[in-house]
């Protein structure tokens, strides 16, 4: 049986798995078919929604609180005309229900959300029942961001390596980039956010090979790179690049994003037209790319999702879908969480042009709910023990 | 920083060294004096005809991002506290005799006199209106000249009331400086800080650390950190009883759109049968009292319309509790796609996002007793408790409150607006400021007594 047809036509006849597969068959039909994506492949309407479909059939009838969610709303597989009407789960649900989609085997792995500063608070997981299927879907986009002209390229990173944070899915992509990508890898920063024993020396050896680099880091961590002055990533050799992720979540100093980057390019020599933003969070396997480097300068502050990876903005009250440009509560329809839930709905703020995102930074006097907030924060805190 | 301007380093240092010129007159003035001066101030924003009552009508709801009833609400409440009388009252409650901050008095046989701090400076959070003309009474009735650096959504009062100030009283108005800069700007921070003998700040947890953290050891940082309201509804409470509370309930949460530290998150009810007969109000039918009682308060009290943002916490909240009652664990309520209420019934203990835009947990416990497991973790921030229902354990209950953190035990209506006297954090609010000095008598007297 074929999993899926190999059409392309936009809005071809739907493509995709003509029913149920069972786990084995449904996991590795979808990872042969993310395998198969070609860099830029856009999938047309019908293939990915007779996949949307087909998954949520597979999470309602594994996933039980998932199902029990849907059926005090109503809707079962056999009533939803569309990917759509699938229900969506709030992201904040991953803190407190285990979306496990898996017929009853066991999570390989347990991604956790970081958290906020106030440490304690209750942390979201995601259980991944097949390693496999999410490394299918890391590597074409990451490629098609980070690697569109070379191969391979060697490697340095400022998020910690994956053996030593085992529960961090922004490690565990780092990790797969290194293992198929990097020609060389230097780990600088330990799980602990600390500068390693080792890592200056390894930037010397980076420096005097001259040969480009990828750097992997988020905000925060090229602020305290740059801190170090010359002793940090000073004078990257021509041609390297670099993947900034991740806001100033909870962080009293915030950069905004053109300061951050124009002092990232003063400091490391790499220009704007080579960093480029990665956009994903822990309840989501897949990510959205800012294709600045095949595309140039006009990507700034666009995101491009996977292929199997579909956004809407909806409005943040009644969640209607927005019109095209117009920002809402961002709600992604994620064909890599086949193991967990699919459709979830978040906090995140942008806009949706052509299948495209636009992040929205925070509104001001988002600040000013200060006291009560952290309070809750605190109830939560005291929650979780 | 949109909207406002940001005092250079140069203009805060020059401010700071008029403020300190003022302090010569500031101190010789009677207490009685400045009370009279600033009650008469704060009495103008009661009068209905009076301009400066009208233009703080006009601007406070999209300031402070309140409906126009809700702002009218929060500035009678407020301005109520900074009438002559209540002014009086509070150094009357703080010091005894008022002449305690005019020169040395003899109190219970020893000769001492207060001092308010050289400089004061006020960081205010912003959350709440009203409170940053509160902090700059505070300072001004202790004599200190004023820096005061109001919150983002509460500029608007103390501008009117230092302008309406210098109506009447130029030389206690040279007394105060409002001056605004963004929050982290540490170069500013610093160099009020240091000029500071007292700084008092207004804030989260993380603010209140920042700003220590700056301070020379010599200023002293008093701290309004974040702190937690709750309400306790004890066994008896009739249930005739339960729509009043739960109106009065329903009052405290959307006070100030419950951004303040007295609004409530959750509600304990005892409820030692679980809804069952006899003793105690079942904890679900509060629930659902409460949740018509937020519903009926938007007729009166109207929210404004939630940011996208906000929107999108909201969503969160209702969802994971959506989810929690699909699983059979606890109830939802809410106002619908076009009013933010939310009241989250819990059988047991129950996981969420945090309550906000008048949400609000009901728990239920079967016994009082268990209050100080539950509250027992947050000790170091609780603060206001609002109960009903408590009968004779009233005292008992607030004496097991009071030793867990607890500052302030209310009726549920009062818990929104304390007195000007009130016990901030347990601490006095002009005696917080003041620093005693004392003339003391020779030890040889004291022996040969």
């Amino acid at each position: 049986m074929t999993a899926y047809d190999d059409s392309t036509a936009p809005d071809g006849p739907a493509a995709g798995p003509a029913d149920y597969l069972g786990f084995e068959g449904l996991f590795s039909s979808l990872e042969a078919r993310f395998g198969a994506e070609d860099r830029s492949g856009q999938w047309s309407d019908g293939e990915f929604s007779s996949w949307a479909l087909v998954s949520f059939k597979h999470q309602f009838s594994t996933c039980d609180p998932y199902r029990a969610f849907c059926v005090a709303r109503g809707v079962t597989p056999e009533s939803v005309a569309s990917w759509e009407d699938v229900p969506a789960v709030p992201a904040a649900a991953f803190k407190y229900f285990d979306f496990l989609s898996a017929e009853g085997r066991q999570a390989e792995a347990v991604f956790q959300t970081s958290g906020t500063t106030r440490g304690g608070a209750v942390r979201g997981r995601h259980l991944v029942p097949s390693l496999d299927l999410y490394r299918a879907s890391l590597t074409p986009p990451l490629r098609a961001a980070l690697l569109p002209d070379v191969e391979q390229i060697r490697m340095v990173s400022l998020i910690p390596d994956p053996e030593e944070v085992p529960d961090s899915s922004l490690s565990f992509m780092v990790g797969e980039a290194v293992s198929r990508f990097a020609t060389q890898m230097d780990w600088l920063v330990g799980s602990d956010g600390r500068w390693g024993a080792r890592s200056s020396e390894m930037l010397d050896s980076v420096r005097s090979a001259g040969e480009p680099v990828l750097v992997l880091g988020t905000a925060l961590s090229f602020l305290h790179v740059m801190e170090r002055g010359r002793d940090g990533l000073a004078g990257l050799p021509d041609g390297s690049r670099i993947m900034e992720t991740g806001g100033f979540k909870g962080v009293r100093r915030e950069v905004p994003r053109d300061q951050l980057y124009a002092a990232i390019t003063e400091h490391t020599g790499v220009p704007p037209s080579r960093i480029v933003n990665e956009y994903g969070m822990t309840e989501l396997l897949s990510q959205l790319w800012e294709p600045v480097l095949a595309e140039g300068l006009d990507a700034v502050g666009v995101h491009v999702p996977a292929p199997w990876l579909r956004v809407r903005a909806l409005d943040a009250t009644t969640l209607a879908p927005m019109p095209e440009g117009d920002d809402g509560i961002l709600c992604f329809f994620d064909l890599a969480n086949l193991g967990s839930v699919s459709h979830v709905l978040t906090e995140d703020v942008g806009s949706v042009m052509e299948g495209r995102v636009r992040l929205r930074g925070r509104a001001p006097g988002a600040e000013s709910r200060g006291c009560s907030r952290a309070m809750d924060d605190l109830m939560s805190a005291v929650d979780d023990r | 920083m949109t909207g406002r301007t940001e005092v250079t380093a140069k203009q805060l240092e020059a401010h700071i060294a008029e403020l300190r010129a003022t302090r010569d007159s500031l101190v010789r003035r009677p207490v009685e004096e400045i009370v009279e001066v600033l009650g008469s101030v704060g009495e103008r924003f009661l009068e209905d005809a009076d301009p400066i009552r009208k233009r703080a009508l006009a601007a406070l709801p999209e300031e402070a991002r309140l409906s126009s009833a809700m702002a009218a609400e929060v500035l009678d409440s407020m301005a109520r506290d900074w009438s002559r009388n209540q002014l009086k009252r509070t150094v009357r409650a703080e010091f005894g005799d008022p002449a305690a901050l005019d020169g040395f008095q003899s109190v219970q046989g020893r000769s001492v006199a207060g001092m308010g701090p050289r400089l004061c400076v006020q960081v205010v959070s912003g959350s709440v209106p009203g409170v940053g003309v509160n902090a700059l009474i505070r300072s001004l009735l202790v004599k200190s000249p004023t820096l005061l650096k109001p919150g983002f959504g509460d500029t608007l009062l103390p501008k009117l009331f230092v302008e309406a100030l210098a109506e009447v009283d130029s030389d206690l108005t040279d007394s105060v400086a409002i001056v605004e800069w963004r929050g982290g700007s540490e170069i500013l921070e610093r160099i009020a800080l240091s000029e500071a003998e007292v700084a008092v700040v207004y804030g989260s947890d993380e603010t209140v650390a920042a700003l220590r953290a700056l301070a020379p050891p010599t200023t002293r940082v008093l701290g309004y950190h974040h702190r937690v309201a709750a309400c306790v509804i004890g066994r008896d409470l009739e249930t005739a009883e339960i729509e009043s509370v739960s109106d009065q309930v329903a009052r405290a949460i959307a006070m100030f759109e419950q951004r303040g530290c007295v609004c409530p998150h959750v509600v304990y009810v005892e409820d030692p049968a679980d809804g069952g007969t006899g003793l105690g109000v079942s904890a679900e039918k509060f629930a659902e009292s409460l949740a018509r009682s937020l519903r009926a308060l938007e007729e009166v009290l109207p929210a404004i319309p939630l940011e996208v943002e906000e929107g999108g916490s909201l969503q969160q909240l209702r969802g994971a509790a959506e989810m929690h009652a699909a699983s059979g664990e606890g109830s939802l309520h809410h106002g619908g796609a076009q009013s933010s209420w939310t009241v989250i019934g819990e059988g047991s203990t129950q996981l969420g996002p945090p309550t906000a835009y008048r949400g609000v947990r009901v728990r239920r416990m079967a016994d009082i007793g268990e209050l100080g497991r539950a509250l027992g973790p947050l000790s170091s921030h609780l603060q206001t408790i609002g109960h009903a229902g408590l009968g004779d354990r009233l005292e008992s209950v607030a004496l097991m409150l009071g030793r867990l953190g607890a500052s302030r035990i209310v009726p549920i209506q009062d818990m929104s607006f304390p007195p000007p006297w009130w016990l901030h954090d347990g601490r006095g609010p002009l005696r917080d400021l003041v620093r005693w000095t004392e003339i003391e008598n020779s030890s040889q007297l004291e022996l040969n007594r």
